[in-house]
């Protein structure tokens, strides 16, 4: 594709304002005064630098460590367990909304984490399952009072970024209904009924993101590289806008100069303006910082 | 007359299957290291989905019939090599697939192709093939070269590129800037220009973009060739009436040094956007008239 160029300002008046919105999401400057009024968000930030082994997988203590401490402090718990408990608890059965998509999966050992944790905090073992793209049919899905969502971040051909505002895609009986537009409805499916009110955790792995896509397979192990962190959140849109930003910045690193995620990966800004789902403006979320800062690129 | 329709495309899609058969069975069974990693999968409009998610979207834009996904695979850890022959529409709609990412290498196989860093792509006739190494390894460039000679060699027909491209100006085109599409999805994918069919795009429009790159700035010139007159006309209306504030007489700013124009002749329709200077737009949207300074590209 063309080497993109920052062009923001001319296409704000094209797209009525929209525009001024989505750059705002990724954190790029139109110099225009940021929004500071309306509802807020929080997400939490966390990064280990001891996040991956030396071929680049996850370690499964740092990373369960890496969940309870961003749990914790997005709650304001001194302990994760009891942060857990403000998520899930007895009696609640719980769908682990995960993605395994080949070539750039949510490790296993962070679904592991997940589950010893749910069940820790009082739900059966028998009342939690982990699925991507059977929880139609999963019966544990079925019946499920609450959903945790987890996925890792990486460029799409058609919707920008593969986020977790995308990854309820697989609880519609026809996905493609939603590829209008480079998916500018995914936030409609949050309203569906299998997923309205029951996501109680959104966590977006940045262990090892990808910022840029080559081919029908749309990935390249040239674009992933070890960013080591995880954004975890209850609300989706915040916790997407909050990853944009860091894959915009990497891009325009890696590429030395502005390099705009293309497509517009404006189901963030829409889940926001249009669905009411959850915040997309940076200036109105809080990012709370755990763990490593060097190379955070926000 | 409905049963000869009817005949007429089965005898399209028998030829279309007689061809991927024929592309399947000239698939080696081993390359350097890599040998065959079960039967070849063949894949239509709908369940290309199940194979490539909504990365579909981007074949089916240009009218995508059929894929055929062949795997290498090497040693037991080692990384495979992917072949995936996408069969388009048309040899038009081929060479657009192959525009929609252009950075690589040039090599000499099929009509063009580009080689990057474990990823060859062509085009040959109505046919887009992508060769794709999931990893390092010793060998997968030669590899991926020697499968994508192979499967080219299998294309009978070279096919020809959009006769668009030979209207667009040459002074300033910007090596390897041109795409060819035919909606507004498409478009924005490569610039952004609104979030509705401002200029009324579709299956039956095909249109070419490119970045120019002059002494008086740089900006993007769009050409599109309407089926008729009357909807490159309606065309015109809304995009000027959308955009350019119902102005068509000249270049627009839009603000912020963003300047903008259109003129239309017959069925086609001359687009400047993101223009640096109105001298820039004015010269592009003349050129770009019949007449006008073209070359093949």
């Amino acid at each position: 594709m063309m080497k993109p160029e920052r062009g923001v300002s001319r296409r704000d008046l094209i797209r009525g304002g929209a525009g001024v919105a989505m750059a705002r999401v990724l954190g790029l400057s139109t110099g225009v005064g940021e929004a500071a009024d309306g509802p807020r968000s929080r997400v939490v930030l966390v990064r280990d630098l001891d996040a991956l082994d030396d071929t680049g997988v996850a370690d499964p203590g740092v990373v369960h460590d890496m969940l309870n401490r961003a749990v914790a402090a997005l709650f304001d718990e001194e302990k994760a367990a009891a942060a857990w408990r403000r998520i899930v608890g007895p009696g609640d059965v719980v769908g682990v909304k995960s993605n395994h998509w080949r070539r750039l999966r949510t490790p296993e050992a962070l679904e592991e984490a997940i589950r010893a944790e749910v069940t820790a905090a009082g739900v059966r073992d028998a009342d939690v399952s982990v699925d991507d793209r059977g929880v139609r049919s999963n019966p544990v899905f079925a019946r499920a009072t609450a959903l945790i969502n987890v996925r890792p971040m990486r460029t799409h051909d058609w919707s920008g970024l593969g986020t977790c505002l995308k990854n309820m895609i697989m609880f519609t009986p026809r996905p493609p209904e939603y590829h209008g537009d480079t998916c500018a409805s995914l936030g409609a499916i949050w309203k569906l009924p299998q997923v309205a009110g029951k996501v109680r955790l959104n966590i977006l792995v940045m262990l090892t993101p990808q910022f840029h896509g080559v081919g029908p397979h749309s990935f390249s192990p040239d674009f992933v590289w070890p960013y080591r962190g995880l954004v975890v959140g209850v609300d989706p849109v915040a916790v997407d806008a909050t990853g944009a930003r860091i894959i915009q910045a990497r891009r325009d690193l890696h590429f030395g100069g502005p390099s705009p995620i293309r497509p517009d990966p404006h189901h963030i800004l829409y889940a926001d303006t249009r669905y009411g789902i959850g915040v997309s403006d940076p200036a109105r979320i809080e990012v709370v910082r755990v763990g490593a800062s060097e190379g955070s690129l926000i | 007359m409905l049963l000869a329709i009817s005949l007429v495309g089965c005898g399209d899609r028998r030829a279309g299957s007689r061809s991927m058969d024929a592309l399947r069975g000239a698939l080696p069974e081993t390359v350097g290291g890599w040998s065959k990693d079960g039967p070849a999968q063949l894949y239509d409009q709908d369940s290309i989905y199940s194979y490539i998610d909504g990365h579909a979207e981007v074949y089916l834009a240009y009218g995508m019939r059929r894929c055929l996904a062949q795997r290498y695979g090497g040693t037991a850890e080692g990384p495979g090599i992917v072949v995936d022959i996408f069969e388009l529409a048309t040899p038009a709609d081929a060479y657009g697939v192959f525009t929609h990412d252009q950075e690589g290498e040039p090599t000499a196989i099929g009509n063009d192709a580009l080689l990057r860093h474990g990823w060859l792509s062509l085009w040959k006739g109505p046919y887009f093939v992508s060769v794709y190494a999931e990893g390092e390894a010793d060998g997968a460039r030669a590899a991926l070269l020697e499968l994508g000679t192979v499967v080219a060699a299998a294309i009978p027909e070279a096919g020809e590129r959009p006769g668009l491209l030979a209207d667009l100006p040459s002074g300033g085109l910007v090596p390897r800037s041109v795409r060819y599409l035919h909606d507004q999805q498409t478009l924005n994918t490569e610039l952004f220009l609104s979030e509705d069919n401002v200029l009324l795009l579709s299956p039956e429009t095909t249109a070419v973009v490119a970045r120019y790159k002059r002494e008086n700035g740089s900006g993007y010139l769009l050409l599109v060739d309407y089926p008729d007159v009357q909807r490159r006309q309606r065309a015109e209306e809304e995009f000027a009436g959308r955009m350019l504030g119902g102005r068509s007489d000249g270049p627009v700013d839009l603000g912020d040094g963003g300047w903008y124009a259109v003129a239309g002749s017959g069925g086609r329709l001359a687009v400047v956007l993101d223009a640096d200077s109105s001298e820039l737009a004015a010269s592009l949207l003349e050129e770009a008239s019949p007449g006008g300074d073209h070359d093949e590209t």
